[in-house]
């Protein structure tokens, strides 16, 4: 059998989180190659169905990074995808999906090391989860 | 262009090698295989350096040579390079929305040591590119008039800089005063700390330049009833109350002398008289005295028109009335002051109902020579003080006051020592203190010198135990509090925190501009933008945003000034964010979901077509109203379903 590598979705902010993942890369800091990078203006920017959709494409994981709380350059879009983000962690089981396997977090765009950091524990969780299975609804409804 | 011909137009894929930096990692070899197998990559061109002049130059005669209609740049970060290929390709005539980075720099090469993996991430990163411009819709630089007059609410030393600095640039400028001449709270002190400036001579010649700038329009005595609009074209509505004397007035003061009525002067802090004709100081701008209706004879019951008869220029005119301005402005400075913090509610502290107990706002016009006393400090029985306390904090940092530090005023109690004993040399000052906050090296060494001269400063652990009582018969006041030994003195001076002023809240609810819990205009960035508000093209200069003191007001209305000209250009348009959201009307189900959801009120409601609507104008593109629109009637230009969709697609099925 071969070993399972996941891959994760993470939606990055592009004023915090995003630069955050920017500066890991100029450090050279390195993380696991499965944190595969969608960038949006700002975290409250991401529809919770995109999570969804994520998923049902074939992430076994989903990250969502914003800017810290008063850090948003669109003054408060973090806090409304932290709300969000919330009450879909809550949804998910019901979809089958254990919550762990959405992450939602702050980098600001100084925390290279956070940044690597929650990259990497993510992949060592939802690796040790093993590959998401979704069925039924999820798979062919509720997403975009 | 014709649908027919985008159709043939090609998918260029430009790979950077980054000198090294990324072909180390990446195996070009391999992504150039991979990508002539994606039948959408008509060409995949490397590059050593794309953003070298070579690099450039090659980038361009590609797209023009062979007929390019999209792009991925596999490079650096768009942080870095976005615009410089965006604007390169709008060269070429090629969209900007058609121009997509794939960073397989700093986050892939850079973070991906093994370069099998590496590789394969690279592959994913273009794959989610060359999805997402599949579906791709093109997106337009747009531009909108705008005015470049300037409103100032505030003629304080904040407000009448920014307006001589717009002035200066030939900027017109309204300055917008609620009382009836300017100079704001600056002009009620008498020296200015640390430098012990004197305030009125600092004062005096920027009031002589405002009253003669011909770009500068004063309005006095005025109430704004509302604001409405957006950078760039703001609407204000102005009252401007009459002040019953026509502007020929140059204040001889001739009528002061004859008009029979006596009240308390609001510039005095209630504690000098002034006539029911008056001016708040010698020199205001402007000039003309104003008729307080409420107590004026004339208006009351018609009894007296003294002032009529003595006044030399013919100027009073008691039929003067109300005027209602409407005013366009691109850009709106608050600069709204504060309002001394009220000890009245802590009895403990004795004012008003101990004698020789005075806030620091009082302080400061008792020690005026605009004062009502000219300067002079003198105990109630008409003595000459021989000691005083200076109460730190008093209403400060306590949750049922002002519930934080204002950071200027250990600055001012200090001063109110070395004040006092430049008026009697041989006084005892007793600072009583528990933190001490010194903003610059000057204020601090201001602190140490008055020191070394005599001031005694006196820790006490919790300020909110201050005690003050009268010891009788003696006249002393008696000061107590938690951990010090007490101390008695003639007068005490109760130093007051800042707070913003009840109209800040007004003009906040006019514009949308968000106030923080103490009522402090919220900037927009903290460290980035401090003087810009949550409404784009809405500035705060001064207390407006926080308690600053003089020479920080004065630096934050020169910041406005500079932000505004580099903005505001006559004749030339402004920019419209690229990345705006738009609302489908035929989708769109009216629920409003989206108008609580927007940071900026970009969005309002139409009444007749019941539907929300996006004002571009005001929109910055965070695209949050789209996440929150429950009928995806709203697209987010450039960050559409669709395009982040595909972008998901692409990334996990390369």
């Amino acid at each position: 059998m071969t070993e399972f590598k996941p891959k994760i979705i993470a939606f990055l902010c592009s004023w915090c989180s995003y630069a955050g993942a920017d500066k890991a890369g100029g450090q050279k800091l390195r993380y696991p190659a499965n944190i595969l990078v969608v960038r949006v203006m700002c975290t409250g920017r991401v529809d919770p169905r995109f999570v969804l959709k994520a998923f049902r494409e074939g992430a076994d994981g989903v990250m969502v990074l914003g800017c810290h709380t008063g850090d948003c350059h669109y003054r408060n879009g973090n806090m409304k995808a932290m709300k969000r983000m919330r009450l879909l962690s809550r949804m998910l089981p019901q979809f089958g999906i254990v919550k762990e396997r959405l992450m939602f977090n702050r980098v600001s765009g100084g925390e290279s090391e956070l940044f690597q950091k929650l990259a990497t524990e993510m992949t060592e969780n939802i690796t040790l989860m093993g590959p998401l299975k979704i069925e039924g609804f999820v798979k062919t409804e509720g997403a975009l | 262009m014709p649908e027919e011909s985008k159709k043939n137009k090609k998918t260029v894929l430009f790979l950077c090698k980054c000198s090294s930096n990324i072909s180390d990692t990446v195996d070009f070899e391999e992504i150039k295989k991979w990508a002539k197998k994606q039948g959408d990559i008509d060409i995949a061109a490397v590059s050593n350096l794309l953003c070298s002049p070579d690099g450039k130059k090659f980038y361009t005669e590609i797209l023009k040579s062979r007929d390019a209609g999209k792009v991925i740049v596999a490079a650096c970060s768009p942080r870095l390079h976005e615009k410089t290929f965006r604007g390169l390709a709008e060269e070429c005539g090629i969209n900007l929305g058609m121009v997509q980075m794939a960073n397989i720099r700093e986050q892939c090469a850079w973070v991906t040591p093994d370069k099998t993996e590496a590789t394969e991430k690279a592959k994913s990163i273009i794959n989610s590119a060359l999805n997402r411009l599949g579906r791709s819709k093109e997106i337009f630089r747009r531009t909108m008039k705008a005015e470049a007059d300037v409103i100032v609410i505030g003629g304080g030393i904040a407000g009448m800089e920014a307006a001589r600095t717009l002035s200066r640039a030939g900027r017109k400028v309204r300055l917008i005063e609620k009382n009836i001449s300017l100079g704001g709270s600056v002009m009620k002190s008498e020296d200015l700390a640390p430098g012990m400036e004197c305030s009125p001579c600092l004062m005096a010649p920027i009031l002589a330049e405002i009253r003669d700038d011909k770009n500068i329009d004063v309005i006095t005595k005025a109430e704004i009833t509302e604001i409405t609009g957006f950078f760039g074209n703001f609407t204000m509505k102005v009252k401007k109350r009459p002040r019953y004397v026509e502007e020929n007035c140059i204040s001889c003061e001739e009528c002061f002398k004859v008009c029979p009525v006596s009240v308390d002067s609001e510039f005095h802090e209630g504690l000098g008289k002034r006539k029911a004709i008056y001016s708040l100081f010698p020199g205001s701008v402007p000039a003309a005295a104003v008729i307080d209706r409420e107590h004026c004879l004339h208006f009351t019951d018609n009894s007296c028109s003294a002032c009529v008869a003595a006044c030399p220029f013919g100027s009073i005119n008691f039929s003067q009335e109300e005027e209602l301005l409407s005013i366009r402005a691109g850009a709106i400075v608050v600069a709204t002051g504060f309002t001394a913090g009220d000890v009245s509610r802590f009895s403990q502290l004795g004012h008003k109902s101990l004698d020789n107990v005075i806030t620091s706002p009082e302080f400061e016009i008792l020690s005026g020579t605009n004062g009502p006393t000219g300067g002079r400090i003198l105990l109630k029985n008409g003595k000459e003080p021989q000691s005083a306390a200076v109460i730190h904090c008093a209403g400060s940092i306590r949750d049922d006051g002002i519930p934080y530090c204002s950071g200027i005023c250990c600055t001012h109690a200090v001063k109110a020592g070395v004040m006092l004993r430049k008026k009697y040399p041989s006084i005892r000052i007793i600072n009583i203190h528990n933190d001490l906050v010194f903003g610059t090296p000057r204020e601090f060494a201001f602190y140490r010198e008055a020191g070394a001269n005599g001031t005694e400063f006196v820790k006490c652990s919790d300020l909110a135990s201050i005690k003050i009582s009268a010891l009788s018969p003696a006249g002393l006041l008696k000061i107590e509090g938690d951990g010090i030994t007490a101390v008695e003195a003639d007068m005490a001076v109760l130093v007051t925190g800042f707070m913003p002023p009840e109209s800040a809240a007004d003009i906040a609810s006019m514009t949308g501009a968000e106030l923080d819990i103490n009522g402090y205009f919220i900037p927009d960035h903290e460290l980035l933008n401090a003087t810009g508000t949550g409404l784009d093209g809405i500035y705060t200069a001064g207390c407006a945003s926080s308690p600053l003191n003089a020479s920080a007001s004065v630096v934050q209305a020169r910041a406005v000034s500079g932000d505004i000209l580099s903005r505001l250009i006559p004749g030339k348009e402004i920019e419209l964010e690229l990345y705006t959201s738009v609302i489908d009307r035929e989708k769109c189900a009216g629920c409003r979901l989206c108008i609580s959801s927007c940071p900026y009120r970009a969005i309002y409601f139409d009444h007749d077509t019941k539907v929300s609507v996006i004002n571009e104008s005001i929109c910055r593109g965070c695209g949050t109203c789209a996440a929150a629109c429950p009928g995806g009637a709203i697209e987010a230009n450039h960050f559409s379903d669709e395009e982040i969709c595909a972008e998901i697609e692409g990334i996990l099925h390369d």
